[in-house]
């Protein structure tokens, strides 16, 4: 028989409010994102100093993701991350700086950021993760071939949690839906589960 | 479950050939493909060296029947090389069996949203080109040009590991049975966005890149695209298909060191290599030649190369890098390798790694530098990519 996996815990960062497990556990009046995850940064006590030079999208992931993995003693986690942006937000202020011939400056600092999943590598140096990563371009929230890497992963023994899910962020919108699959948790492992948490959270 | 996978079709388009038999002809003959740019207008046209397909979009276009200015150029290169590994499949109902398409890219559609950057607020001719910016775009324009109807399409962008993981993720899908066939590889034009980024990352030589070398200046861009058919062994058997090679093993893992360099003794190349062997069931002795990522750049080379002296303690087997041949081609550069490691098991040949001369001062390894007859069973292949991202493929001529 199949062995079952669990969601062991999730959490959400959207429209100015952060939630683990489903509790708020920060909320701002700042609308800008910027000031909103600096803010967040603060007030969750999160002290690496990192985060001040990476893009918004590296923030996003910082954040939710060490909401997560902060207090986990477990470092066999495969990271498997989804959005529909890419990193565009990254990429567009690095294309102006190139389009503009008045102020053309582009800098390494901004392009070091043109990839999606080069949070993935600032998680990964963060919580010290040696292990495999994997980032998707959707056109929407799918639930589906994440559950099947993670199930995958798990059953063929590569990895023994995935942090897997959703990491959107484009021109001030943003969503990040994190959840951590393992051999127990609160809830099964399925399509299902993830597509009513993603709604509901 | 299944016990190989089977590469049963090919196709690549790059600077140095518009087919795979035309690749092969230029690695064997020593004939390179990187020279100066002359398909797009960019102030640093004099400082740097690129791997240009000699095509340009007009005759991409032509080729594929399409009008004028439709797609981006990735999506042009790789609907182009999807199609010739289909063919050589020799797949005539692409919908009869489980089939799937996975496909690498870092730039997408980044070449026409430069182009017309302005444009889009003056005039409505070049909108196509907004949605054709997103990553997934070409992996649908591929899909839809392989009559592909409904099945598992997926955009991989993990950097220049994309193509790898692509190829990895879809061997995991034909051995757990959730395909039964699938076009994995990877899509990739030159782009000033690419262009002016590696120039600020200062990485990019104003000559002809020299991989493993001492006085090695750095990469040359590249842009192509390739993928490979990827099938089960139930499905190989009951059409009787001529098999190319397999996929043997395959791994990948975060070196967690930085967010574009590599950490100074390659510990996440150590563990993807590792990973992959142990997939295999091989030691590191059954590897015969090594397909080195080698983007000649000073700090790829010497991490790479002290891990290669790890995970083979010493004895390093017989390597190169083909970047001289083609340039850094990103994200497809996974699976262009994939393509000449094939090549390379199924004509015993180990290519040479162009314009190397002086050792590294750090260590003694020395690629092959001349074109080489030998029996080869098992190659490994590396691509590590930005973010940290390290995947190894091991390909071989047995399942």
């Amino acid at each position: 028989m199949m062995e079952k996996y669990h969601i062991e815990s999730y959490c959400r960062i959207k429209d100015q409010r952060i939630s683990l497990n489903g509790a708020t556990v920060f909320e701002s009046a700042e609308t800008n994102f910027l000031p909103f995850i600096k803010e967040a940064y603060k007030t969750l006590d999160t002290q690496y100093p990192k985060f001040f030079k990476m893009d918004a999208l590296s923030k996003l992931a910082l954040i939710a993701s060490d909401l997560l993995l902060k207090n986990m003693t477990e470092k066999n986690i495969a990271l498997v991350l989804s959005n529909r942006a890419a990193s565009l937000d990254t990429d567009r202020r690095h294309q102006q700086s190139i389009e503009e011939a008045d102020h053309y400056y582009p800098s390494p600092a901004v392009f070091v950021y043109t990839l999606p999943n080069i949070c993935l590598g600032e998680i990964s140096i963060k919580h010290r993760l040696f292990s495999e990563n994997g980032f998707f371009v959707f056109e929407q929230f799918r639930a589906d071939p994440l559950v099947d890497y993670a199930d995958g992963l798990l059953k063929m023994q590569r990895a023994e949690k995935v942090l897997c899910g959703w990491m959107d962020l484009d021109n001030e919108k943003y969503d990040a839906f994190l959840y951590v699959v393992a051999k127990n948790g609160i809830f099964t492992h399925s399509k299902k589960k993830i597509n009513q948490l993603y709604q509901t959270s | 479950m299944g016990k190989g996978v089977a590469i049963t079709g090919m196709g690549i388009i790059s600077a140095i050939g518009e087919d795979v038999a035309e690749n092969y002809r230029s690695l064997i003959s020593g004939q390179i493909g990187i020279s100066k740019i002359s398909q797009i207008e960019t102030v640093h046209k004099n400082e740097i060296m690129v791997g240009e397909v000699s095509l340009t979009n007009s005759e991409l276009e032509e080729r594929l029947g399409l009008p004028k200015n439709s797609w981006s150029r990735t999506s042009l290169l790789g609907v182009i090389a999807a199609k010739e590994a289909v063919a050589q499949a020799g797949i005539s109902d692409i919908n009869k069996e489980r089939t799937g398409l996975i496909s690498g890219t870092t730039v997408g559609g980044m070449d026409k949203s430069e182009q017309y950057f302005y444009e889009y607020f003056e005039n409505n001719d070049a909108w196509h080109h907004i949605n054709g910016l997103h990553a997934g775009d070409s992996t649908q324009k591929i899909a839809r040009n392989l009559g592909l109807e409904e099945s598992f399409a997926t955009t991989i962008s993990t950097a220049c590991s994309s193509a790898a993981n692509a190829i990895m993720l879809g061997a995991r899908m034909i051995k757990s049975g959730q395909l039964d066939r699938v076009v994995v590889g990877g899509a990739d034009c030159l782009s000033k966005f690419t262009i002016n980024g590696f120039k600020t990352l200062m990485i990019l030589s104003d000559t002809y890149n020299t991989p493993f070398d001492e006085n090695r200046k750095g990469l040359n861009l590249g842009e192509a695209a390739a993928y490979l058919v990827l099938e089960s062994d139930s499905l190989v058997e009951k059409e009787g298909k001529e098999v190319l090679g397999y996929v043997k093993g395959y791994g990948n893992a975060n070196d967690a060191f930085h967010q574009t360099a590599s950490s100074d003794y390659g510990d996440g190349a150590v563990l993807a290599m590792e990973k992959a062997l142990k997939v295999a069931g091989l030691t590191p002795e059954a590897i015969d030649y090594v397909n080195a990522h080698g983007t000649a750049t000073p700090n790829n080379d010497l991490s790479e190369g002290r891990a290669m002296l790890r995970i083979f303690e010493g004895k390093v087997p017989k390597f190169s890098s083909t970047k001289a041949f083609t340039g850094h081609t990103l994200a497809t550069a996974g699976a262009v390798e994939a393509v000449y490691s094939v090549l390379a098991l199924q004509n015993d040949t180990i290519y040479p790694n162009l314009n190397f001369k002086t050792p590294m001062k750090e260590f003694e390894l020395v690629p092959e530098t001349e074109l080489r007859k030998e029996q080869l069973n098992v190659i490994l292949s590396n691509s590590f990519g930005f973010g940290g991202n390290c995947t190894t493929l091991l390909f071989s001529k047995k399942a």
